[in-house]
């Protein structure tokens, strides 16, 4: 039962997550006509998809939501005091701990499925089609690497005892991250650069001029991701083993 | 098979930082008792508890719970199976209404009474639909003592459990107490209000600093305790400690002495050193407190005194 306190924990922001990357899905699709042909170039409606959901305001919408699905835990149980409660229950620490991170990143998983599910429906009512195979590929991409972002964001929030401190500190080190990306020495290894495997650019399996998912997924690096993430809720379980609380 | 000892513990110490919460505790808690445990805020009560439920862990020393050890987090989950808990926070889910906790809880447990969860409903008149956030004070920790009573636990650990409750609640509540041990539940609890712990209590574990100050049975505590007053024609002499004398005050031609033990004999060594009259009188739990943690505290600000002198 411990998995329904999370979910009664976490059931808001998914589903406030869900109707945000939907919400902001069926607005690319429905304004697809005027911003394709407000460029002096128009662009074709798989790039404009691209663009508008996996490069810029739905990719980023999507790590701020999983930030936020992160968040939380027992160091925010104890700020709220509630910690007491949930550490008298014959639930181990471990536990409690990897319970909460496998709602969490449920809930992740979701939210990278919104828009495989909406884009493809959507968009026959605005007179287009976009393949749910593709949409299912990107999802997929946002799932894995979504992962290791929200391993990141959860073992910060198991570090910091403030609700919002955690999102407030993860937030600016990816932005550390991504400028270190741009350090020549850095450059050369691409599948270290989350934001790029999250959506293609740059990788082998992208086609940069249809703006699609044609080679084969990286595989390994998507395992890589998961197992990192994993690591890092290992890590949160290590570092709760020997708090005092 | 519950030990006869279920809560022991063996130079128990806890350190936060350079402060010293509870510093070599050694007690023992028997079986099928109520267990008052006594002491000032800050000294050491509710850190003793959270280290006997694996919240925070002993800087030294050990301890065990029904026989469970307190450092292992194996046996830790035993211990949290077995007994009820209700922290002086009484922190609960407040998105959660109060069935949806009540739910939860009880999932947890195998020894969950549906009768009593009922009955404490109807009783505490707690409303299923409400969120627990919703609930005032006394309310909550109505609920959080309704999930810790609706069960059959080997052992109850209560943090101030009587705070916030109005007094038709406190009365069911000690009255729930007292049958406990009957069930086969012994009762742990800490409270401030010294005349409830006085009045259901069987033993009494007092700390203060984090030491034991006192460790005994109400009843060997009214059979022995004493306040002995001496008074004197002249100024009253310096009398020599002897054995029993707990604390001894000397004020003109007065001596005001707590004796725990040795009364008749503390009266006569007043005789003998003139004396003129010698009152021996009981004394209750409040008296007691006073005196034993008021004198700690005076004695640790003389210390400081001499030091800065």
């Amino acid at each position: 039962m411990y998995w329904y306190k999370c979910w009664s924990e976490l059931r808001a922001r998914v589903l406030l997550g869900i109707a945000a990357m939907a919400a902001a899905c069926i607005c690319i699709v429905y304004y697809q006509h005027p911003m394709r042909f407000q460029s002096d170039e128009p662009v074709t409606y798989a790039t404009y998809i691209w663009k508008a959901v996996y490069n810029s305001f739905g990719r980023d919408l999507f790590v701020i939501l999983t930030i936020v699905l992160a968040s939380g835990g027992l160091m925010q149980e104890r700020a709220l005091k509630t910690v007491g409660f949930t550490l008298a229950l014959p639930v181990s620490r471990r536990r409690a701990i990897a319970v909460r991170a496998a709602v969490g990143y449920l809930g992740v998983q979701a939210m990278a499925l919104t828009p495989a599910i909406v884009v493809p429906l959507m968009s026959p009512y605005v007179g287009m089609q976009y393949a749910g195979a593709q949409a299912m590929k990107f999802s997929l991409l946002f799932a894995c690497t979504g992962a290791a972002i929200y391993g990141v964001a959860y073992l910060t929030s198991y570090f910091m005892e403030g609700e919002y401190l955690a999102m407030l500190v993860t937030v600016p080190a990816l932005m550390v991250y991504a400028a270190l990306l741009q350090l020549p020495w850095l450059n050369r290894a691409p599948m270290l650069d989350i934001f790029h495997v999250m959506n293609g650019e740059d990788m082998p399996f992208f086609n940069e001029t249809q703006h699609l998912i044609t080679g084969r997924l990286p595989w390994l690096t998507l395992a890589v991701m998961l197992c990192v993430a994993g690591c890092l809720v290992l890590a949160a379980c290590r570092r709760m083993d020997e708090k005092d609380l | 098979m519950i030990p006869e000892r279920i809560i022991h513990t063996s130079d128990l110490t806890k350190d936060y930082g350079s402060f010293r919460a509870v510093d070599q505790l050694n007690c023992r808690v028997r079986a099928e008792r109520i267990t008052g445990f006594l002491g000032r805020n800050g000294a050491g009560k509710s850190s003793t508890i959270k280290m006997l439920l694996g919240m925070i862990r002993p800087t030294s020393g050990s301890g065990t719970v029904l026989g469970y050890r307190i450092d292992d987090p194996k046996q830790s989950i035993e211990i949290r199976r077995r007994i009820a808990y209700v922290g002086e926070d009484k922190g609960l889910y407040g998105y959660m209404t109060v069935a949806e906790l009540i739910r939860f809880t009880r999932s947890f447990y195998n020894d969950w009474q549906p009768d009593i969860e009922r009955r404490l409903l109807d009783e505490y008149r707690l409303p299923p639909g409400r969120k627990v956030k919703a609930l005032s004070k006394g309310m909550r920790t109505k609920l959080a003592l309704l999930l810790a009573l609706a069960r059959r636990p080997a052992l109850l650990i209560l943090d101030e459990p009587t705070e916030g409750l109005d007094p038709v609640s406190i009365e069911q509540l000690l009255q729930t107490l007292v049958c406990a041990p009957s069930n086969g539940t012994s009762v742990f609890f800490s409270s401030h209000q010294l005349s409830e712990v006085e009045r259901i209590a069987d033993d009494i574990l007092m700390i203060d600093r984090g030491v034991a100050v006192l460790d005994m049975s109400l009843e060997q505590i009214r059979e022995n305790y004493r306040r002995i007053s001496l008074g004197f024609s002249t100024p009253a002499p310096v009398l020599e400690s002897i054995c029993g004398i707990e604390t001894m005050r000397r004020d003109g031609r007065q001596i005001t002495i707590l004796a725990s033990s040795n009364a008749e004999s503390i009266a006569q060594l007043g005789r003998e050193r003139g004396a003129v009259d010698i009152n021996v009188s009981p004394v209750n739990l409040r008296e007691i407190f006073l005196e034993t943690v008021q004198d700690d505290t005076k004695r640790e600000q003389q210390e400081q005194h001499h030091v800065l002198v």
